[in-house]
């Protein structure tokens, strides 16, 4: 880009060509779509970077301000020159925001290869061009018409010499010097003004209605006297029948040279709307951070043994996400965040079985082990470089099905870079500080504009995006209180940080320029290497902040147990046997019930271990009714024994069973004493029964009321059981109605069949249909109908399927024959178009 | 970040109360959170709408509550819940009832879209008339109650600004001679005049009675008393007589024996809410005079009419006294906007500490059942359970064995079921007072009760609210109405009384171990602990064991 060296290029080929490799990095970094395949040649990068596609792509990543600038670019005359496009810029009367904010757009066009040319001769690439230039389709966003030239293109040249006449310019017998001399006129500030000077009120009010655009209007066959006046001097054209347009040079004149009504060149400004100390910030942000930990421990944990089923078109059901919202007492939608975050994370996974469920990973129990700061870090990285959205859920995808949580469709490619600039702007500002959200996604619409219309309701994606990222970092405790914590700008990365600091420099007054492209370029996403650093660093900034397990709680006479803050792993998960849960937050309160000190007693903790347990962690004594409550349970607990057993014995006589027990051949039936006169085994009744006898006893065996069964050989049967229904050898016999239908179908088509045919010339075939043509035929059937024969004739039907009928014709008119058909036994009509020939029937 | 306090996402605030900042931090919290627990260490409160709204009606504002928030807490306060309080807080106000020159009552907002919103609700349009201009709209007097009701429900408590009616002026002076309000007394007094309406809570004994006769003296108007039964009403008349100027003829009494209508009048919640042929033939008693004051008793037990003939009494100054804001019915928010916001909150334990109530001893004693009692109870069906088993012969000898340890001070037995009692009576010697005994029978045992000519005392639940003991230092409750935790504050009420010698006072409890008695003294006990008394379980074995050593 040093044109004073070179010749001036005279293709976007050229100038590329006379590019350093630096800037051919930087177009190439912008726009990495050209290098997918590797072009062979610059020229071919060149048809690529003109490429409609990629320039479309191209220009919808520039901001506000450069698109402007190309915009203009696209209504200026081709080639122009820096002046004339910073007067489009900045207008007539000249504005130092534009002309100071100007080179750099100019220059961002360039490095993206979207203009070329020195300053003299600055041209947009062709496309471009075509995208951007104002036509009766597309409107212009600058609200500019077709110039002069464009809109006259099929006017005929007595209209434009009646025009030229009218606007009090020499008349000249060419249309192409009466367009140039009408241009002129219109682009001469003076005597346009003049011209205008003359106007009534009526046109200049009409005028000053087109001038911002859109710059079409409408006039019937015979306009009033003020629209005639301007249709008179070309300062409105017509494009169609009824339809006038405002010509491109009137309006730049209208608009003093500005091309934009709002030319947008600095970005806008992101003021705080309030300031904390960054000590605050960062320990609410540290607090909250816990709470993130906390609260995928506590989703996890709620899934341990199993969790919710995968429905079948993938994610979440709505019951089940309702259901985790309300253990982690949450609404809906943040519960739907914690677990994509969770899943996103790897924490969580469906596990693939036949009947898919939920459940946690293997990695989930490695993050378990790390320190609270390092799964925090985890999560937050996981975050960083997601794709999915949570937001999305509850909301309803193109085909108006509903998107579930961990379900398929909420992947959106924009939201890493929308994260990461996001939390760029807020490490922009000064420690300590929040904006609002609104300049937020004001600030990320300018840096990135979308071009074309949009529904008003609906919020563009990228700025759905940003609020969400707003809601999200507060959550993960990434910001407190609205801004940028300590370890949240640790996230952004060493480099984020240094530029920050720059940034913050830069914020002098008068200066509010965001810095070159290239020097931008780190605010690029992290690669995952750099963001694991960075990741780690952020831990390290957070793990001091993070409140200290504690190892006791404070016992209270109500029966809670109140843990002033997050207590130590084992201690936690003894307590939360021993006790119910009851406030969940900074402290923990939990509440002895004796249903949790059952519990507790259940999982193999004896009173005095409970006793001793409480001891040792109650920063203040054990209150006398909590002793009382463990030691009430426990005297309870245990009282009633529940066992299984397949069969017993019973004898009044406890001697009988002593000897019984003390007998060496009862060892195989494992006898079991559970009370004097009571034995248990797990033999069946008849194994025990077997037994005894064979040890010489008489057992009697007893039914489940305790009567004696008495013991007979009874034969065995089955339940209720149906004869076999029997299965016939073939179909049952028929009726007499069906048989004598089927004798008289068998004998009508034996008499098709084997009806002896008289001998013609052209007897056919046996089994073959009789062809004759179709004089003969007419004849035959003719003949056949007066004798009332019976004639054997070959019939296609409406099908296409021959056969051979018997029939008696009875009549023949219209090229039809009705006949008395034997092998139908009715009376039908044929075509005779299908019948394929005739032969007579032997007598 | 060392604070005293901790907030949890629920709402609740936890207080270590032995921390050194816990004092300052409690007066920061009172005006807004509720407190809800306050066993030995941690106190519990709880942030509430309602709560809030009291606390801008006091005049504070949502500054000032995440000021000591922020400043108490020991962890960081969620950012969301801080929004969540300025949100809530911001919501009282916008609206206001005041009375216009013109007009009279309108309703006026300082926000366009709130108003807007609350006319587009259905149950708002028949409160409201004609609109006057865009902030304001006329509303119906006799509706303003049910507006106020009706506006909280949507969300948007609107300030009652629209005064009141002097009432029929009648001079009343307290006559304090040898005697003087106590300072929260007199606290509550002023909040509560200075407020127009609202709730004064104080603990069972702490002297509810004289902040009434207090704001009656303020008001210096008719005044009508609403309490829950004619005990009551006689002891209220009683107290007046001996506080105030006002002399027997001045205080009329309405209940179902007597329909007296004097300047102050002293009238009963069933007689009001007696029905016949599906009216209440006693609401005349509202308009019967031009009342400048109406005293609500017992405000927790306000029974639902009540609430619908005091939604017309919006003009006249209300003053509510209570215990415990705690409704079992839950209408706490129709307490709120009828009879008006808390004005004056003290815990018992404060009033305690000041020596004005008597610190309790509470035991709860376990008695075990014997073994045909325990046949008989797990036979017994659903509804008879808890008879059998608060029943129990085990308990009389325990509460032999309580009386004797105690004799010579005043002891109350109280008790649910009638045969329980008169057979405790009839082993103990001791009157028995029930549902039977005529009015003036039971003034007679109270009065020999007060001058200690009767040592023990057994009475059923006809004397739960009330009445007036001072010198019950024991109490023992041998069977209750369930698990009701209101009952459990009066019964603890009846020996709280400042005592003369400043004995401890001693409440008992005797309960059927291993069955539902115990569950329900669970449940009362846990409403105990969470009042800061705490309780100690012993066996019914060690008392007995005590009684004959």
């Amino acid at each position: 880009m040093s044109p004073e060296a070179n010749p001036a290029p005279r293709s976007l080929a050229e100038s590329l060509r006379m590019r350093d490799d630096a800037s051919l990095a930087a177009l190439l970094r912008s726009r990495p779509d050209l290098i997918t395949p590797v072009p062979t040649d610059l020229t071919q990068l060149a048809t690529r970077a003109g490429t409609r596609a990629s320039v479309l792509r191209a220009l919808e990543r520039l901001d506000r301000f450069a698109l402007q600038t190309a915009e203009a670019l696209a209504v200026a005359p081709d080639p122009a020159s820096y002046g004339t496009l910073l007067g489009l810029m900045a207008g007539d009367a000249g504005d130092a925001a534009v002309a100071a904010a100007l080179p750099r757009a100019v220059a961002v066009l360039r490095e993206q290869a979207l203009v070329w040319g020195d300053d003299d001769r600055l041209r947009l690439v062709r496309t471009a061009q075509e995208l951007l230039a104002p036509s009766a389709q597309h409107p212009s966003p600058t609200g500019l018409g077709p110039s002069v030239q464009e809109a006259t293109s099929g006017m005929s040249p007595g209209r434009i010499q009646e025009i030229v006449a009218r606007a009090g310019l020499p008349s000249t017998h060419d249309s192409v010097s009466a367009v140039t001399a009408l241009t002129a006129l219109f682009t001469d500030r003076r005597k346009m003004a003049k011209l205008l000077a003359q106007a009534p009120d009526a046109s200049l009010e009409v005028l000053s209605r087109l001038v911002w655009g859109p710059p079409y209007g409408q006039v019937t066959p015979d306009p009033a006297a003020h629209l005639r006046w301007l249709l008179d001097r070309g300062l409105l054209l017509p494009t169609a029948p009824g339809t006038v347009v405002l010509p491109r040079e009137v309006a730049l004149h209208l608009r003093e040279g500005r091309a934009h009504r709002a030319p947008e060149p600095r970005p806008p400004a992101l003021e705080p709307v309030a300031t904390h100390g960054a000590q605050v910030v960062d320990a609410t942000a540290a607090g909250q951070a816990y709470t993130a930990v906390a609260t995928v421990e506590e989703l996890l944990k709620e899934w341990d043994e199993g969790g919710p089923a995968v429905l079948r078109a993938g994610g979440l059901s709505v019951r089940d996400l309702k259901r985790t919202a309300v253990v982690l007492d949450v609404s809906e939608p943040v519960a739907a965040f914690w677990i994509e975050l969770a899943y996103a994370a790897g924490l969580l996974a469906s596990d693939g079985e036949a009947d898919e469920r939920y459940a946690a990973t293997p990695a989930h129990d490695d993050w378990l082990e790390q320190p609270p700061a390092e799964r925090w870090a985890r999560l937050a990285q996981a975050w960083l470089r997601a794709t999915r959205t949570p937001g999305l859920i509850g909301g309803r995808d193109a085909k108006d099905r509903t998107l579930s949580a961990l379900g398929p469709g909420l992947d959106r490619s924009a939201a890493p870079e929308v994260r990461h600039r996001v939390l760029t702007l807020l490490a922009g500002l000064p420690a300590g500080a929040a904006p609002a959200a609104e300049p937020v996604l004001a600030r990320l619409r300018w840096e990135r504009p979308l071009r074309g219309p949009r529904p008003d309701d609906a919020e563009d994606p990228r700025s759905r995006l940003a609020r969400w990222t707003l809601a999200e970092a507060e959550l993960l405790g990434i910001t407190g209180r609205g801004a940028l914590s300590g370890h949240g700008r640790a996230l952004l990365g060493a480099g984020a940080a240094e530029q920050t600091a720059a940034a913050a420099e830069d914020r002098g007054p008068g200066d509010k320029l965001p810095v070159h492209h290239r020097a931008a370029a780190p605010a690029e996403p992290l690669t995952a290497a750099e963001q694991a650093v960075a990741t780690g660093a952020a831990a390290r900034l957070l793990a001091p902040l993070l409140p200290e397990p504690l190892d006791h709680v404070l016992l209270q006479a109500d029966l809670t147990a109140v843990a002033p803050g997050p207590l130590r792993r084992p201690l936690a998960e003894a307590l939360g046997v021993l006790a119910d849960v009851e406030s969940k937050g900074g402290a923990t309160v939990y509440r002895f019930t004796p249903a949790s000190v059952r519990r507790a007693l259940d999982a193999g903790r004896t009173a005095t271990d409970l006793h001793a347990f409480l001891a040792a962690h109650s920063r203040t004594p054990v209150p006398q009714p909590l002793a009382y409550l463990i030691d009430d349970v426990a005297r309870r607990h245990g009282h009633l024994r529940v066992g299984a057993a397949s069969a017993y014995v019973r004898c009044d006589d406890d001697a009988l069973l002593n000897e019984i027990l003390a007998d060496k051949r009862s060892a195989a039936l494992r006898l079991r004493r559970l009370a004097p006169t009571v034995l248990a085994t797990q033999a069946d009744p008849a194994t025990l029964l077997e037994g005894l006898r064979a040890m010489g006893y008489a057992p009697a065996a007893e039914s489940a009321e305790g009567d004696v069964l008495i013991a007979r050989a009874h034969a065995h049967r089955t339940p209720p059981r149906g004869a076999p229904e029997p299965v016939p050898d073939g179909p049952p016999p028929p009726d007499a109605t069906l048989l004598s239908a089927a004798i008289r179908a068998i004998r009508a088509g034996d008499l098709a069949a084997t009806a002896p045919r008289k001998a013609t010339g052209a007897a056919p075939a046996p089994g073959e249909l009789p062809r004759t043509g179709s004089a003969e035929t007419l004849a035959t059937v003719q003949a056949a109908v007066l004798t009332g024969e019976a004639l054997w004739i070959g019939y296609v039907n409406a099908e296409g399927s021959a056969s051979q009928r018997v029939i008696a014709p009875i009549r023949v008119e219209g090229g039809f024959v009705t006949a008395y058909d034997h092998t139908a036994d009715e009376v039908r009509t044929y075509p005779l178009h299908r019948i394929t020939g005739v032969a007579e029937l032997e007598e | 970040m060392n604070g005293p306090l901790i907030v949890q996402s629920d709402k609740t605030l936890l207080l270590e109360v032995d921390h050194e900042r816990a004092d300052e931090c409690r007066r920061a919290i009172a005006p807004f959170a509720e407190l809800e627990r306050a066993p030995e260490h941690i106190h519990t409160y709880r942030l509430t709408p309602l709560g809030l709204w009291n606390a801008r009606a006091a005049g504070h504002d949502a500054e000032q509550v995440v000021d000591a928030l922020v400043e108490y807490s020991r962890y960081p306060v969620p950012h969301a819940l801080l929004v969540d309080i300025a949100e809530t807080m911001d919501r009282y106000g916008r609206l206001t009832l005041t009375k216009h020159p013109a007009h009279g009552l309108v309703l006026t907002t300082t926000d366009r879209p709130v108003l807007e919103e609350v006319l587009k609700s259905r149950r708002i349009t028949p409160l409201v008339g004609a609109r006057i201009d865009p902030d304001s709209v006329v509303v119906h007097p006799s509706e303003r109650g049910q507006i106020k009701q009706t506006l909280l429900k949507l969300g948007w408590p609107a300030e009652d600004l629209a005064g009141y009616v002097d009432g029929e002026a009648h001079p009343i002076e307290l006559r304090q001679d040898g005697w003087a309000l106590r300072p929260y007394q007199k606290q509550a007094v002023e909040n509560f005049w200075h407020g127009g309406s609202g709730v004064v809570v104080l603990p069972c004994g702490a002297g509810k009675t004289l902040v009434g006769a207090g704001s009656m003296a303020q008001a210096k108007s008719t005044t009508l008393i609403l309490v829950t039964n004619t005990v009551s009403a006689r002891q209220w008349k009683h107290e007046l007589v001996k506080r105030t100027s006002l002399t027997e003829d001045e205080i009329g009494e309405y209940s179902g024996t007597r329909k007296e209508i004097r300047p102050v009048t002293i009238a009963t919640y069933q007689v009001l809410t007696t029905r016949r042929k599906g009216v209440y033939p006693h609401l005349e008693l509202f308009d019967s005079r031009d009342w400048g004051l109406i005293v609500y008793d017992e405000v927790h037990l306000l029974p639902a009419p009540v609430f619908k003939f005091t939604a017309d009494l919006q003009a006249r100054r209300r003053l509510g006294l209570t215990a415990t804001l705690v409704r079992e019915d839950g209408r706490e928010s129709d307490v709120f906007s009828l009879i008006g916001p808390k004005r004056f909150d003290a815990p018992w334990k404060e009033i305690e500490a000041q020596g004005y109530i008597a610190p309790a001893d509470c035991v709860e004693v376990r008695v075990n059942l014997t073994d045909s009692e325990r046949l008989a109870y797990a036979t017994a069906e659903t509804e008879e359970k808890y008879r059998f088993c608060a029943t129990t012969a085990t308990k009389r000898r325990v509460t032999e064995a309580i009386v004797r340890r105690f004799a010579g001070q005043q002891i109350l037995v109280i008790g649910q079921y009638i045969d329980q009692l008169d057979e405790l009576g009839e082993h103990l010697g001791a009157p028995v007072i029930k549902g039977e005994t005529s009015n003036a029978q039971r003034e007679k045992l109270f009065d020999a009760f007060r001058e200690g000519e009767i040592s023990v005392l057994v009475v059923s639940k006809v004397a739960n609210f009330s009445i007036d003991l001072p010198e019950a230092t024991v109490a023992v409750q041998v069977s209750g109405t369930f698990g009701s935790r209101q009952e459990e504050a009066q019964r603890l009420g009846r020996v709280l009384r400042p005592k003369a010698d400043g004995h401890q006072a001693h409440f008992y409890s005797v309960v059927a171990r291993d069955t539902i008695d115990q569950d329900f003294a669970a449940h009362r006990q846990r409403f105990l602990a969470e009042q800061g008394y705490s309780y100690r379980i012993v066996d019914a074995d060690e008392i007995l064991a005590e009684g004959t050593g």
